[in-house]
């Protein structure tokens, strides 16, 4: 192909924000992941209908903690919120710290109540390996996301550290972009799993 | 164009290069050069892929007699096993993206590097350790499961290193990801001004729907993968029926990644043959749109097809049947292409280079494995065919004869661009004919033994197949010497080989108006594109064939 050649400088490419880009990418790869395991959860679950509770926990009228599951919900979305109000507040200059350091505390206490509650299910031998597929999708699926929600959790100290420090400002502030869409997108993943984890099988129970 | 700005040694190499510019070891671990991460690349896989051909040649040395004589029966088991392991995922899966493609890239869009220069670094790492704990597991004890790690084998009767196994695949796959990623940015926002969609090199084009299925596909993979480790670790019921599990949901899992990984691992050859086939014909290419839309369509395709290879496992009959509608619906997009590459052959200047020479091998190879797909993606006949030779023979007709001609296609293609050197026409040429003769010779034979009936993965099988054995293990020596004979010139013309200018092939393309071997940052200025790619003197429609254009070409260089 001919060209021509030109100065760097004239022909610049327009300014773009690669790593925004780059992360929804991560992220789009990240959501098939989780694809990948609710939709073995519900092909496990579906293909055995109504054995796929065992026995001992139907005669139990056993179901998972929806209500405290769904108080922890809320904690979760708030932070979503508390951050989106940080992600306005750096465009405009103003400190965020604060807006941060209470997403990092939201997403502690979800972090905290999910463990309480693996604690509890343990403590009445409900484990991975003692119900079947039942239980160790259960725990497998809210494993790997929890997994995910800590790592937030580091990244948003991170992050609450770096604004105290003063790290951004309205035009420069890629680290914080990055670790909002991971935020916002493990929020949404969540929304996906309690809606089939918690509410389907209870609504059905 | 960029000799007004460089100063230019009288051979025409760039007085510092990307090579020379600094020669410690630490340079080179720590580049984050996309050149130089594409040689760090090579290096890796071609490792990988001796030790997977190793195991490859004991199987066929195995196969010579019907007893099972040379090794035993676990033996065998676990060398199928790095055979395929290492072929796979680090040697196939990387090959042409990683090497070539980083590159190229940066080069073909007029960039300076890829978008995230640091990432790119990262992915070699994460494919190195990958690698380093498969072989753990290898050496540790061996794994003898097979690429596919059928469950329940994979997760009851098999010894603990599947699980090593498993978690150095599991990495691996974060290697593509992240190799993917790189290439979607880089080819959405760094290309040159001018450059635009329609202007791009069918390679990049190719790569681009690589990168989608690398992004999409492989994190599917890692779940399977994760679930083999944590149903081994904690006894957890995900795949064992025994504990409420469904084996079946593994196959399924698994080939929603590893049936789009098949078109990673062809989509990157079909850019290759797409460049190299019109510069040497020096003709333009027929129906650009055609080939770059086909790339797409076959990577979306490509997820819905998987079902394919679970034909005799427990999914229904309707099930199938859709399966195998979609997996005929997708040998259009590859028919185009194959008759876009003919019609751009068709009253073109032909010349029988080396690369050209890999390239033709790989569009009769490419062809006799897709049409063979047909056999196995029709319901009834896949039924004869599961499991037999016939399958080994069709995927080694795509994997080898399609990817491996492709690969060193391009490395041949490019070689002098990456070095500054030439390598002996005539050893390449003999090297290409080698290959091509030798490959025929291992898997044709292969058809006529699956048709006949013997499955694949035993060490031992009854006489009457043998005189087949024997032929395609006669064959892979000739293959081999088609491998062994590029590892010795190629190095050879790095201090010995000619000194190959910027474009030894009068090609067109960014990456040739460059010096060879390029400067650290490719370019001295930003290139504006003003014109689509294969500007080659013969148009597309032409009707005649005199080659007058190539000589005023020549002339004109």
């Amino acid at each position: 192909m001919s060209t021509a050649a030109h100065p760097v400088d004239t022909h610049k490419p327009p300014e773009v924000n690669l790593t925004k880009f780059g992360m929804t990418t991560f992220l789009a790869s990240e959501a098939m992941l989780f694809a990948g395991l609710i939709s073995a959860y519900l092909i496990l679950w579906i293909s055995q209908g109504k054995n796929y509770e065992p026995e001992w926990l139907k005669a139990d009228k056993f179901t998972w903690p929806v209500l405290v599951t769904g108080i922890n919900t809320c904690f979760l979305l708030a932070s979503s919120g508390t951050l989106y109000m940080g992600e306005q507040a750096v465009l405009k200059g103003k400190s965020i710290t604060a807006w941060l350091g209470l997403t990092t505390i939201l997403g502690a206490v979800f972090v905290t109540v999910q463990y309480f509650e693996w604690r509890h299910l343990y403590s009445e031998h409900i484990w991975f390996h003692t119900g079947g597929t039942y239980t160790s999708s259960f725990f497998t699926l809210t494993g790997f996301h929890g997994l995910h929600v800590s790592i937030g959790v580091v990244f948003l100290a991170i992050t609450t550290l770096m604004a105290a420090a003063g790290k951004f400002t309205p035009h420069r502030h890629d680290f914080l972009t990055c670790v909002s869409l991971y935020w916002h997108f493990v929020d949404i993943v969540w929304i996906g799993l309690f809606t089939v984890m918690y509410l389907l099988p209870y609504f059905i129970h | 164009m960029q000799a007004q700005a460089t100063v230019r040694l009288p051979d025409g190499a760039h007085p510092t290069n990307y090579l020379n510019k600094e020669t410690t070891i630490r340079s080179w671990l720590l580049t984050t050069d996309h050149k130089r991460i594409a040689l760090l690349y090579l290096f890796t896989i071609i490792f990988f892929f001796i030790i997977a051909a190793v195991a490859a040649a004991l199987m066929r040395a195995e196969l010579l007699t019907p007893k099972g004589d040379l090794v035993l029966s676990e033996t065998y088991n676990k060398l199928f096993t790095i055979h395929g392991v290492l072929m796979v995922w680090f040697f196939l899966v990387p090959s042409i993206p990683t090497v070539l493609g980083n590159f190229l890239i940066p080069m073909m869009i007029g960039a300076r590097d890829l978008a995230f220069p640091k990432l790119n670094l990262l992915s070699w790492y994460i494919l190195a350790t990958a690698g380093a704990i498969v072989l753990y597991s290898v050496t540790a004890g061996g794994v003898d499961v097979g690429w596919t790690f059928y469950t329940p084998l994979s997760t009851k009767f098999s010894n603990e290193h599947v699980m090593v196994m498993a978690f150095g695949i599991f990495l691996s796959g974060f290697s593509s990801i992240l190799t993917g990623l790189n290439f979607i940015i880089s080819i959405h926002r760094m290309r040159a001004p001018g450059l635009t969609w329609m202007r791009l090199p069918l390679f990049v084009w190719s790569l681009y729907a690589t990168s989608l299925i690398m992004v999409l596909a492989t994190p599917v993979l890692a779940t399977a993968m994760l679930l083999i480790v944590v149903e081994r670790l904690w006894g957890v019921g995900i795949f064992d029926p025994s504990l409420g599990g469904d084996p079946v949901l593994f196959q399924h899992l698994f080939w929603f990644y590893s049936h789009p990984a098949v078109y990673i691992m062809i989509l990157p050859g079909f850019g290759v043959v797409s460049e190299i086939i019109t510069c040497f014909s020096r003709k333009r290419i027929f129906g650009y749109r055609f080939i770059a839309f086909a790339s797409m369509a076959i990577a979306i395709l490509g997820f819905m097809v998987w079902g394919h290879h679970m034909f005799v496992s427990s999914q229904s009959l309707y099930t199938g049947m859709v399966f195998s509608f979609l997996s005929f619906l997708i040998a259009i997009p590859s028919g185009i292409k194959v008759f876009n590459w003919t019609m751009t052959l068709y009253k073109g200047s032909i010349s029988f280079e080396t690369p050209m020479l890999y390239v033709l091998g790989f569009i009769g190879l490419f062809t006799v494995g897709g049409l063979t797909g047909l056999f196995v993606a029709a319901l009834a006949t896949d039924v004869h065919l599961t499991d037999t030779y016939f399958v080994v023979a069709h995927f080694h007709y795509i994997m080898v004869g399609g990817m491996v001609l492709a690969f060193m296609g391009g490395l041949h293609f490019w070689w002098p661009k990456m070095t500054g050197r030439l390598y002996p026409e005539p050893m390449g040429q003999l090297s290409a004919l080698t290959t091509f003769i030798g490959f025929n010779l291992t898997f044709f034979p292969q058809f006529i033994l699956g048709y006949l009936g013997m499955p694949r993965r035993y060490h031992a099988y009854p006489p009457e197949f043998q005189v087949w054995n024997v032929l395609s293990t006669a064959g892979a020596t000739i293959l081999a010497a088609g491998y062994l004979m590029p590892m010795i010139y190629l190095p050879w013309s790095l201090w010995w080989g000619k000194r190959a200018g910027n474009n030894p092939w009068s090609a067109t393309g960014l990456e040739w108006q460059t010096p060879s071997p390029p400067p650290e940052h490719n370019f001295d200025q930003t290139p504006l594109v003003t014109e689509e790619p294969y500007g080659y003197p013969l148009a597309a429609t032409t009707h005649n064939r005199h080659t007058e254009g190539r000589q005023r070409e020549m002339e004109h260089a």
